[in-house]
């Protein structure tokens, strides 16, 4: 207790560890101690600590199966396509997705996103997003506006974040071919108008694609009653899973170019990719491991419920925001109001770098943080920070109101020192 | 606890006759062999032989048959499909087990009218508009659970009326319901 009390800072009120891990509850089982790392507030970035069960099922699978899926008739691999196949409709039920095949694993939302913009824009095509889009976005509309003269337009969203849907709709042209927007901002956490976008998608016959890689697990998502064509989504932020993990939703009836090709396991004799899913855009090995933990990941998730889960990021947040509003010197950036986006808040404090914030955060006070850019200078540019970026603080469902309590204490130290 | 807990597929190859394809094999957690006549008498296109006993019929594109502590599938699309089916599988017999005093169960073989005789009441038209290239090979997959009476549309015209009735008389006897007004 002395080594992590050290690391608090002396400045800062801190109760025992045994009585902070009491307050956090997991509900199912911590893997690791957060004593034993100090605060973690980079959920944005991954979710940190996993479930227990999520780290039992991969060490599971490592242990006791170990075979790849959908490549063998003897039962353990038998066994790891079952391990597959529940992960799949796990992520279905979370996403209200009726059929499991439309749901297809991939390496993390970025690929999923790739394999979607890749998969569908072709030469002559126009594309419209946000200004509140991540790289993970952007670059691979950039990639196709370069290789296949994909013309781009960007609904500009205020200096929140937040996005008039009539803004969206004025660019569409006789050319579009697709929409693609973030459902919640990975700087700001604003969460963005995506039913009424659907609407206007689906009115016009322009297939919508939305990057859930901050909401799944942390927000609802309806897909088919909310009649989304697209949804990429990562497995290591709010679904709690392992890195490496993510997915595509496909709506059936809309085809993709897969962004690889190769083996699919059973159906051999065809040259080409199979049509039918998820084998279609699965090429190659699973990463049978990183599912077995992202199923038992989604599982915790289904298990606690969203609306929970949202409910009590919503309330550590409210404290956060009430927090900053004291702290004089602060620039705190997005819509600042937990009912409307999720628990990701991005500031600076006058006259300190947001670097060295974040880094006398870590060193001096044990709180872990990111400062930057955030993968979205669009976002930053949008909110005006697109110079000197800034301090992102993002909580998750195992921080506790102690935890939120010492970042504002931190901030106001680090902001009363820079007075 | 459900009557049947869990199905799990035992082996899985490609299939003989389509290599996109898959067929396999899955053992039911238990015996099948008296809820049966009642799948039976529920799946309405099912062929059910009491002496192995044995239900078989399709669903959709996909050739099943339930033995008490075998479920042999062919022409599957791969092992996402082929666990969905199951699944489907397990909460029907689930579903038929819990409803199975409301059942009467069915022990022999049911009659069905041959795919001529479903042929002769139907429009006749060839006119494509279910998919089909004939009537004929309508009336097969009507018979084998793959379409639906609804799909044919001029069954639903009104000069044929009567046609639509005494068809829907006969489909009846392998469980299409008559839709409203016919």
């Amino acid at each position: 207790m002395t080594d992590s009390t050290e690391r608090w800072g002396k400045s800062v009120c801190v109760p025992g560890d045994e009585d902070r891990e009491q307050e956090r509850g997991s509900g199912g089982g911590l893997a690791g101690s957060m004593a034993d790392v100090g605060i973690y507030m980079d959920n944005a970035a991954t979710s940190f600590p996993k479930p227990e069960a999520v780290i039992e099922a991969m060490a599971d699978f490592m242990r006791n199966v170990g075979a790849s899926s959908g490549r063998g008739a003897y039962r353990k691999a038998l066994e790891a396509d079952k391990i597959v196949f529940r992960a799949r409709q796990a992520v279905a039920r979370l996403l209200g997705v009726a059929d499991v095949s439309r749901v297809v694993f991939t390496a993390n939302a970025t690929e999923s996103l790739n394999l979607a913009i890749k998969g569908l824009l072709s030469p002559g095509d126009h594309v419209v997003t946000t200004s509140m889009e991540h790289n993970a976005v952007w670059r691979p509309l950039k990639a196709v506006e370069r290789t296949r003269g994909v013309t781009i337009s960007q609904a500009p969203c205020a200096h929140d974040g937040t996005l008039d849907p009539a803004d969206m709709e004025a660019l569409l042209r006789p050319n579009t071919r697709l929409i693609v927007m973030t459902h919640a901002s990975n700087v700001t956490g604003t969460v963005m108008p995506v039913a009424e976008a659907a609407a206007i998608a689906r009115a016009r016959g322009i297939p919508l694609l939305v990057d859930c890689a901050q909401t799944a697990g942390v927000h609802p998502i309806d897909i088919e009653r909310l009649g989304l064509d697209l949804v990429a989504f990562t497995g290591h932020k709010g679904l709690m899973g392992p890195t490496g993990m993510g997915g595509l939703y496909i709506r059936g009836g809309l085809d993709l170019v897969p962004l690889k090709d190769g083996g699919t396991g059973g159906d051999s004799m065809l040259e080409h990719q199979p049509e039918w899913l998820p084998d279609r855009f699965e090429a190659g090995t699973l990463n049978v491991c990183g599912i077995a933990g992202l199923g038992a990941g989604v599982r915790f998730v289904l298990e606690e419920g969203v609306e929970r889960i949202r409910e009590k990021e919503a309330g550590l947040l409210r404290r956060l925001l009430d927090g900053l509003s004291e702290i004089p010197g602060l620039e705190v950036y997005g819509p600042r109001d937990p009912a409307r986006q999720v628990a990701v808040v991005s500031l600076n404090v006058r006259g300190v770098p947001a670097e060295e914030v974040a880094s006398r955060l870590d060193r001096e006070y044990g709180i872990m943080v990111r400062a930057g850019l955030h993968c979205a200078p669009c976002a930053h540019r949008t909110i005006g920070t697109i110079q000197r970026g800034a301090v992102r603080i993002s909580l998750g469902y195992f921080n506790t109101e102690g935890d939120v309590d010492r970042c504002v204490e931190a901030l106001a130290g680090i902001a009363r020192a820079a007075g | 606890m459900p009557f049947l807990e869990d199905i799990d597929i035992a082996f899985i190859e490609p299939c003989v006759t389509d290599p996109g394809r898959v067929r396999l094999y899955a053992e039911p957690s238990r015996d099948l062999a008296e809820v049966l006549p009642y799948l039976n008498a529920v799946i309405n296109h099912a062929t059910y032989n009491k002496d192995g006993p044995s239900l078989t019929f399709m669903k959709e594109f996909r050739l099943i048959t339930i033995y008490p502590r075998r479920i042999t599938m062919s022409k599957v699309q791969n092992t996402t499909d082929a666990w969905q089916v199951l699944d489907w599988l397990k909460d029907l017999i689930n579903d038929t087990y819990d409803r199975r005093g409301s059942i009467t169960p069915v022990h022999g073989v049911r009659w069905r009218p041959t795919a001529l005789q479903i042929y002769g009441w139907l429009p006749r038209t060839n006119c494509k508009a279910c998919g089909e290239p004939t009537c004929l090979a309508f009336a097969v997959k009507l018979l084998l659970g793959e379409r639906t009476p609804q799909e044919c549309e001029p069954l639903f015209f009104p000069e044929h009326a009567s046609l639509r009735r005494a068809f829907f008389e006969i489909v009846a006897a392998f469980g299409y319901p008559a839709p409203p007004g016919t």
